[in-house]
């Protein structure tokens, strides 16, 4: 599946799955015949896998370094686990120096162990079975974990030579199995972290049940270290996404639907980056109460002062008593929105704040937060709002319908009107955190200018959309494509690939 | 109880009590009950410290898959530690965590919480207001710490400056551990201290 594909599909239907279908669908609205790479900043090539797809796909590079390396295919995915599945820098660090390659992947030892008995291998510490005068005979030894005498057959051990019985391998494995512990299972030996790898750990296991398990356990861990896979983060799904280019971009489950961001997992986030996002998330779940003050769903009309609630997601209001036109976010008048002036979403910094007093300082740092906060927030309850309105806009196309003015056919574009500004609100919805932490220069500027210019369409889009009677078919036409460009454009200039 | 479990505990039971630390008194195990789930373990505050000269009382719970899992210590003596609850006496430690070892014992339990005592981590501390105070005022941290075993531990050195604030603030009805948290969480001052118990 690519990101290119679904264009045609958004046919109406009646069941409410309102925007789902939407975000699953990342179409371009005029696909022309060029490159999508070049001309689609959000271009992702990705596919979703079934279980046996990625088990495939993960023996066969366990293959090719296990025959490579002449290693078994157990030790082969301890390196590859510990490397992030990459083969061929396996294989060149192999060849440059084996040893140290193994040492860092903890399968040897840094120094060579002893060659001891086998009880007191255990370091000098644990003296339980050299202190307490037991003689080890010549057949017999004491197992360091049991304290029990057996013969030497019973006990074996990894690389650094710390030997203990079949029967406290078997209870080590199953106790760290039942904790969800697999690939990290480790000697039992004091400060010894050699890895247990798979074919180990499996031949002494002894319940049947855990040896599912625990390979359930280590195909999790499998995916997780390997920077091409990810589990859809859909409750409950088993796909694992495949991307053979991984990236920042927008991946969608085919079976869930869920709609994602390949490289953190997180919800889609151009034009922030992963690691900034997570920054403005964390932030904002630890400043919530005191931002919860402005999540009001109702302010005055700043002329006559009259309670205005927000019921739809434009945020070019209009008084239902004054009849005046003003913005949600700034309560400005809404003229001066639509020109070269519009600065409602840009936050202007007190230059010399430098200078200024600790206390005066905080409340700068505070405003200029909740400045982001607000649109941030704003945004995102528009979108929630619109979906309503989509269910709106439903069921006035089957009052026209029915009424004879018009077709299916010649609604369509109402549909795919709300749909495209969905794409856009969000969109615009992640320039935020993006822009609160920029740094002041004039890539900044012209960051906010591109945002203000995107924002102002969108409010146009969507003040049409919820107006729109089936005359109007041109003139929102034209709206919807001058809000996309608004949108490519800004994404082609600053999310970072 | 398993019988590994019962097997290994009566084993390093006689390690403690036969180790050369029981013999200079700087580490003891007890049994709290006949099954050997349940142990008290004691650690002499090591020297050129602020435990020096205190005397702390472990509890120790031997869990069912022990030793395949660590055992579960807390301290039963009150200690102002960055590493330790002042409230609950639970322990970080990574040794009681994810870097168990079944091939470590009771002994060398002791011994990690004792070497705990002599070089805290505040970097990866169980009490904040400790780490805080450990890695601001040091030299508050260590009068507050010494106080602290001096109150609960057996320690020998008093702090009459510390005992009158905390006199005062028994005059106003406070109970005299309640009093002595406020105060070292507040680096000794009386008038924060007051501030936040009567808020
Ligand atoms: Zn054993
Ligand atoms: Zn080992
Ligand atoms: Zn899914
Ligand atoms: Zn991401
Ligand atoms: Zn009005
Ligand atoms: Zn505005």
């Amino acid at each position: 599946m690519s990101s290119d594909e679904g264009d045609s599909d958004m046919e109406y239907s009646d069941d409410d799955c309102g925007y789902a279908d939407y975000y699953n669908t990342v179409d371009d609205c005029d696909i022309d015949q060029v490159d999508p790479s070049k001309s689609d900043p959000e271009y992702f090539l990705f596919e979703c896998l079934l279980v046996e797809d990625v088990e495939r796909l993960l023996n066969e590079n366990v293959e090719t370094l296990s025959s490579n390396l002449q290693i078994t295919p157990s030790l082969a995915k301890v390196l590859l686990h510990t490397h992030g599945w990459a083969v061929q820098d396996v294989i060149s660090k192999y060849q440059l120096d084996a040893s140290l390659l193994l040492v860092q992947s903890r399968i040897k030892p840094p120094h060579p162990p002893s060659h001891t008995t086998t009880s007191s291998a255990c370091g000098s510490q644990s003296s339980l079975v050299s202190k307490d005068g037991l003689e080890d005979d010549e057949n017999q030894s004491n197992c360091p974990v049991c304290i029990t005498a057996s013969n030497a057959e019973v006990f074996s051990g990894l690389a650094c030579g710390h030997k203990f019985c079949k029967d406290c391998w078997s209870m080590h494995f199953e106790v760290q199995i039942i904790q969800g512990i697999s690939t990290g299972i480790c000697c039992m030996a004091q400060q010894c972290d050699i890895y247990a790898p798979e074919d180990f750990v499996l031949t002494l296991l002894s319940k049947p049940s855990l040896r599912d398990k625990y390979q359930q356990f280590a195909f999790h861990d499998y995916v997780k270290s390997h920077p091409q896979l990810r589990f859809c983060p859909g409750p409950n799904c088993p796909v694992v996404i495949y991307a053979k280019e991984p990236k920042a971009k927008r991946s969608v489950c085919s079976k869930c639907k869920s709609s994602f961001c390949f490289k953190c997992g997180m919800d889609y986030h151009a034009p922030t980056d992963c690691s900034t996002i997570k920054k403005w998330l964390t932030k904002c779940a630890d400043d919530s109460e005191t931002a919860n003050y402005i999540s009001a769903h109702t302010k005055d009309c700043p002329r006559c002062h009259i309670c205005i609630e927000k019921n739809g997601g434009c945020n070019h209001m209009q008084c239902y008593s004054c009849k005046h036109e003003f913005c949600w976010m700034c309560l400005g008048d809404w003229k001066a929105h639509g020109s070269e002036y519009y600065e409602c979403s840009r936050y202007k910094e007190n230059p010399n704040i430098a200078h200024e007093s600790v206390h005066a300082q905080a409340r700068e740092a505070l405003k200029k937060y909740l400045h982001y906060y607000e649109r941030w927030e704003n945004h995102s309850k528009s979108l929630k709002l619109e979906e309503q309105t989509l269910q709106t806009i439903k069921s006035r196309i089957n009052q026209k319908v029915m009424d004879a003015s018009g077709t299916w056919i010649d609604w369509q574009y109402l549909l795919e009107a709300a749909m495209l500004l969905a794409k856009c609100r969000y969109s615009l919805q992640y320039t935020y955190p993006y822009a609160y932490y920029m740094e002041p220069s004039s890539r900044k500027e012209l960051f906010e200018y591109q945002q203000a210019q995107l924002e102002a369409e969108i409010e146009n889009l969507s003040w049409k959309v919820e107006r729109a009677e089936t005359t109007d078919r041109g003139d929102l036409e034209n709206q919807m494509d001058i809000a996309e460009k608004r949108r490519t454009t800004l994404l082609k200039d600053f999310l970072e690939v | 109880m398993a019988n590994i479990a019962a097997q290994r505990i009566k084993r390093e039971f006689k390690e403690v009590i036969k180790s050369e630390e029981v013999a200079k008194c700087a580490i003891k195990v007890e049994l709290v009950s006949d099954s050997y789930t349940e142990l008290k373990g004691e650690i002499a505050g090591p020297p050129d410290t602020p435990y020096e000269g205190g005397n702390f009382v472990l509890e120790i719970k031997v869990p069912e898959t022990y030793p395949f899992n660590p055992p579960k210590v807390r301290f039963l003596t009150k200690i102002w530690h960055p590493n330790i609850s002042s409230v609950t006496g639970a322990i970080c430690l990574d040794i009681l965590k994810d870097q168990w070892a079944a091939a470590m014992t009771l002994r060398t339990v002791l011994l990690s919480l004792q070497a705990l005592l002599s070089a805290a981590e505040p970097d990866d501390p169980q009490d904040a207001v400790v780490a805080k105070q450990y890695k601001d005022a040091p030299d508050m941290f260590r009068l507050t710490a010494r106080h602290w075993t001096a109150a609960y531990a057996g320690g020998p050195y008093s702090n009459p400056e510390f005992d009158s604030k905390i006199r005062r603030l028994a005059d106003m009805g406070i109970e005299s551990h309640d009093a002595r948290v406020a105060l070292s969480s507040f680096n000794w001052d009386l008038e924060r201290a007051t501030e936040q118990l009567f808020s």
